[in-house]
């Protein structure tokens, strides 16, 4: 390059223009929103493929057997923050039985190999030992946070490990875990010198706390801005505990409920009214009414609120739920019944998540008073509403169209009408209309549950309208093979489907198998399928792995079956990794 | 221009000029207060007084090409006056990167190598907002990109890229670790898994109980070696991992797009699975010749570990008795539960009374 004079320089040629260096694509890349387009950006050509994987931060493996860890670590060795998830989620149902797999300890082996500079692990529903959990402390010098997500395997052992081992850790964040209970005081293992926690989420933890150790911890750590407790902290250290945090965003209470003593009340609503900064509230296990207005201080500026673990009915709840006028996120109790959602509705116009919980699902003669009223009121007063779980005995077709008709916003949308092959309790039709009525005013729509009575033609809608589905759940529904082939064919962005107790034969299977490869799994279970069927389909389709499981609790001898033999339980996703080798007896892959 | 003419224009404007020489030996002069909004042209102005003539002319990189650089100097101009509200900036930013493409990637370039942030982020966004929702051919149709991923070259594994020394000891250092580790979990695998006991009494169809299951979830790591692969059929076990293949479809969460043609592309777009090719890996050689006293170091961070480890580490307890993750019955009589306790784990109830 020349500096000054009159000669030119030499006309260099100049690269290609879209041949810009690495970090220029890294950057743009940067503000890609979705995993999707960086995946799309490296398949584009080789040097977009080599920019994009080595800038890669955030890695989600959304089935932990759809790659070996190996791979991720090859492909991404730049990532700090991996989300794995594990079994399907009908394990959440008892639907998978335990040593199924989803270890979490090869993942936890490959990137301590690989990626040493990992800040965040989270796991989903997978199996954590605490030999993982020592390994993660060992591991990563950076580590800041671990998320657990309906994990088990592990103790407070393991929890020590992290607490002792991770001197930068900021969440600890166990949601619905079984965590066994070692009686390790694991709490008091973060040193005295620690204080950068930021969240910490024992709610899950079945024993008992120190809760001198749980106060000097939290008084320390200053930037702590999420606390959930567990059920053993007793009403009385609450208000000790939250007068330390007064800077808390989101707090879940431990047990809700003491007999009534006043001072005992105005300690709490002294304590609350000073969290001026409190968002989020949940816990308030077996809340009892007495106690309630003790929040009324923080009602207004609430956003979301938890009280799925609350059992308690009548006026004081509605009271205190229709005091907060900013609610975006309302998990609640089917005792809170029609009329208290009604009331609701019309105060908490911002409503954006509803989920209503059954009390006594396994009881028909306990008689809520929850039905489809409660959610056409909501529908209609809550402009924002786009994700609904609602469980409750009874629907109309009438009710369907309407909320279908108030709400054309709904991105998810999950009805679980209690007992299977409930009719139209009016006109005792089958759903069909209703819920077609939803997917066709609904064109977000991008996670649907159905049940009720239901025939093939819901599917046929469904196929047809619900372009931008991405997962949906069907039990005790369809009358033939058609309903599984109007899905399988239809729903272009289809990437989970889950099936119990269907009438879903081999053919729609065979004749979609293709459209499994585009999709991330396929859950089968108590429905027509042929042994005979889930081979060809592995034959056919050597890049999905097919899992077959008839008994629990006996293994199962593929060889001795014939084609004719009927398949109880059938797992097919796509995975690049070949078939998996930590099946249990009971599992096999064809 | 002449320089007489310059001469003439100057006093008369009372401005001083920055000139700017391109790669390509061309010119440009440009208001000082507006060059000077450029950090690197700053840079040469202040430290090295270049650009104060046209002889002295301040050389810029390479990837500045004279149609850049005038738009580059355009946002500049814009940017340095500072009574614009930012309303204004941002309405004036909005239309800026309203360029075709390929002008918009040179601009890009540009400004990445005169380190002007603003602007780079302001052009990587608009880039990015352009490849957003596309498929690869998409993207290769509108940047004009070489199709040049191979099928062999989606199944080659891809190496691991860590040059730096550190990282590769550090490596090594957690590894033996991990080994240590995955001794002790080999002889916890050998004991029988603590069960856990279904005793739902309710539910009559569920016959999920657990016998003696097999310690099938626990499985120790692999060790395999970091970097050794086999070809693989498809029906072996992972061990002999497959090639990884464009791996978007298997790890990433979301697939915007579905017709057929595209997905396999993006998914898994190896014809066949057991034409693997063999592993290019080298064994990654670790005992280069490293400063002893950052091994020294590493090893103490390590040894600091597990000391640590071991000291807090009480016996594990083995509790005799079972899980139960029955549902309970809450301490008022009214609450039932079920798997888990998890009020979220309910889907449709299994059994009809």
């Amino acid at each position: 390059m020349g500096r000054g004079g009159s000669h030119a320089a030499p006309a260099a040629a100049s690269p290609p223009w879209h041949a810009l260096p690495d970090e220029v694509w890294e950057h743009a890349f940067s503000f890609l929103p979705a995993d999707s387009d960086r995946g799309a950006a490296a398949a584009a050509c080789r040097s977009w493929l080599r920019a994009e994987r080595r800038s890669r931060r955030r890695l989600v493996i959304a089935n932990c057997y759809a790659a070996s860890p190996q791979d991720a670590v090859d492909r991404f060795p730049s990532v700090r923050a991996v989300e794995v998830k594990g079994k399907p989620h009908f394990a959440d149902f008892g639907l998978v039985p335990p040593g199924w797999g989803a270890a979490a300890a090869p993942w936890v082996a490959a990137a301590a190999d690989g990626w040493p500079l990992l800040e965040e692990l989270s796991f989903k529903r997978m199996y954590v030992t605490d030999d993982c959990l020592e390994m993660i402390a060992a591991s990563f010098r950076n580590f800041q946070v671990l998320r657990l997500v309906s994990c088990e395997g592990f103790s407070t052992s393991g929890l020590a490990a992290i607490a002792a081992g991770c001197r930068n850790v900021r969440e600890l964040d166990l949601q619905e875990n079984e965590i066994e209970d070692c009686s390790i005081h694991w709490l008091s293992l973060f040193p005295e010198s620690f204080t950068s926690l930021v969240t910490l989420n024992f709610s899950c933890l079945e024993g008992d706390v120190d809760i001198t150790v749980l106060e000097r911890l939290v008084t320390r750590c200053r930037n702590l801005k999420t606390l959930k407790l567990n059920n053993a902290i007793p009403l009385d250290k609450l208000a000790s505990l939250l007068r330390k945090a007064p800077q808390i965003v989101e707090l879940g209470t431990g047990r809700f409920s003491a007999d009534y003593h006043l001072d005992l009340f105005s300690k709490l609503a002294a304590a609350f009214a000073g969290c001026k900064s409190l968002r989020r509230l949940s816990g308030a296990w077996d809340a009892v009414p007495e106690y309630l207005p003790a929040f009324y201080c923080v009602c207004e500026g609430l956003t979301s609120l938890n009280l799925s673990y609350a059992t308690v009915r009548g006026p004081e709840l509605v009271k205190f739920i229709s005091r907060c006028k900013n609610l975006q996120l309302l998990w609640v109790m089917d005792l809170i019944e029609d009329h208290g959602l009604a009331a609701v509705a019309s105060s908490c116009n911002k409503l954006q998540e509803l989920r209503v919980f059954p009390s006594a699902p396994f009881d028909a003669a306990e008689q809520v008073s929850l039905t489809e009223r409660g959610l056409v009121d909501v529908s209609a007063s809550c402009p924002m509403l786009e994700s609904v779980l609602y469980f409750c005995r009874r629907m109309t077709n009438e009710a369907l169209i309407t909320i279908a008709k108030n709400r054309p916003n709904f991105t998810c949308f999950r009805l679980c009408i209690i007992e299977p092959h409930t009719p139209d309790y009016i006109t005792h039709q089958p759903l069909d209309a209703g819920f077609s009525a939803i997917v066709e005013s609904c064109k977000g729509l991008r996670r649907l549950s159905v049940s009720g009575l239901l025939t093939d033609r819901v599917f046929r809608s469904i196929g047809a309208h619900a372009d931008r589905l991405e997962m949906l759940s069907i039990a005790f529904a369809g009358n033939s093979d058609l309903g599984l082939h109007y899905i399988l064919s239809g729903c272009k962005s289809l990437k989970k489907l889950e099936i119990r107790d269907c009438p879903f034969g081999d053919k729609p299977l065979l004749a979609n198998a293709a459209k499994l490869e585009t999709m991330r799994s396929l859950w089968m279970s108590s429905c027509s399928l042929t042994l005979g069927a889930c081979r060809q389909l592995a034959r056919k389709m050597p890049r999905l792995s097919v899992e077959v499981m008839n008994d629990p609790r006996r293994a199962c001898p593929l060889d001795s079956l014939t084609d004719e033999s009927h398949v109880e339980t059938l797992y097919v996703y796509r995975t690049i990794a070949g078939p998996r080798s930590d099946t249990p007896a009971c599992v096999q892959i064809v | 221009m002449s320089e007489s003419e310059l001469a003439v224009i100057k006093p008369e404007a009372l401005k001083t000029y920055i000139w700017l020489q391109c790669f390509d030996g061309s010119i440009q002069q440009v208001e000082e207060e507006v060059a000077m909004f450029c950090p690197m042209i700053c840079r040469e102005i202040v430290k090295n007084g270049t650009g104060s003539s046209k002889n002295h002319a301040i050389a810029l990189p390479e990837r500045v090409n004279p149609a850049s650089l005038s738009l580059i100097l355009d946002y500049c101009r814009f940017h340095q006056v500072p009574g614009r509200s930012n309303k204004e900036r941002k309405s004036f930013d909005e239309k800026f990167v309203r360029i075709d493409t390929e002008r918009l990637c040179e601009l890009t370039s540009a400004a990445d190598s005169l380190q002007l942030k603003p602007l780079v982020d302001l052009t990587s966004r608009a880039l990015a907002r352009i490849i957003e929702g596309k498929t690869p051919e998409e993207i290769r149709d509108i940047f004009h990109l070489p199709d040049d991923l191979t099928e062999e070259e989606k199944l080659e594994p891809l190496k691991n890229m860590n040059d730096d020394p550190r990282i590769r000891l550090l490596n090594r250092l957690y590894a033996k670790k991990r080994k240590e580790l995955q001794e002790r979990q080999k002889l916890k695998d050998v004991q029988v898994q603590e069960e856990q006991k279904d005793e739902r009494s309710l539910d009559e169809l569920l016959c999920f109980i657990n016998g003696d299951g097999d310690s099938g979830g626990g499985k120790a790591a692999k060790s395999k070696k970091k970097n050794k692969r086999r070809k693989d059929q498809a029906k072996n076990p992972p061990k002999a991992s497959s090639e990884p293949l464009n791996k978007e479809g298997a790890l990433c969460a979301i697939q915007r797009k579905v017709d057929g043609g595209n997905i396999s592309r993006v998914l898994c777009q190896s014809p066949d699975m057991q034409d693997g090719v063999e592993d290019p890996f080298e064994d990654a050689d670790l005992d280069d010749g490293l400063d002893p006293a950052m091994k020294e170091e590493l090893d103490r961070e390590v040894e600091d570990f597990a000391r640590r480890l071991n000291s807090v580490w009480p016996e594990r307890v083995h509790l005799g008795q079972d899980r139960r993750i029955e549902s309970h019955i809450g301490g008022n009589g009214s609450l039932q539960r079920f798997p888990g306790k998890f009020p979220g784990k309910l889907f449709v109830r299994i059994l009809v009374l």
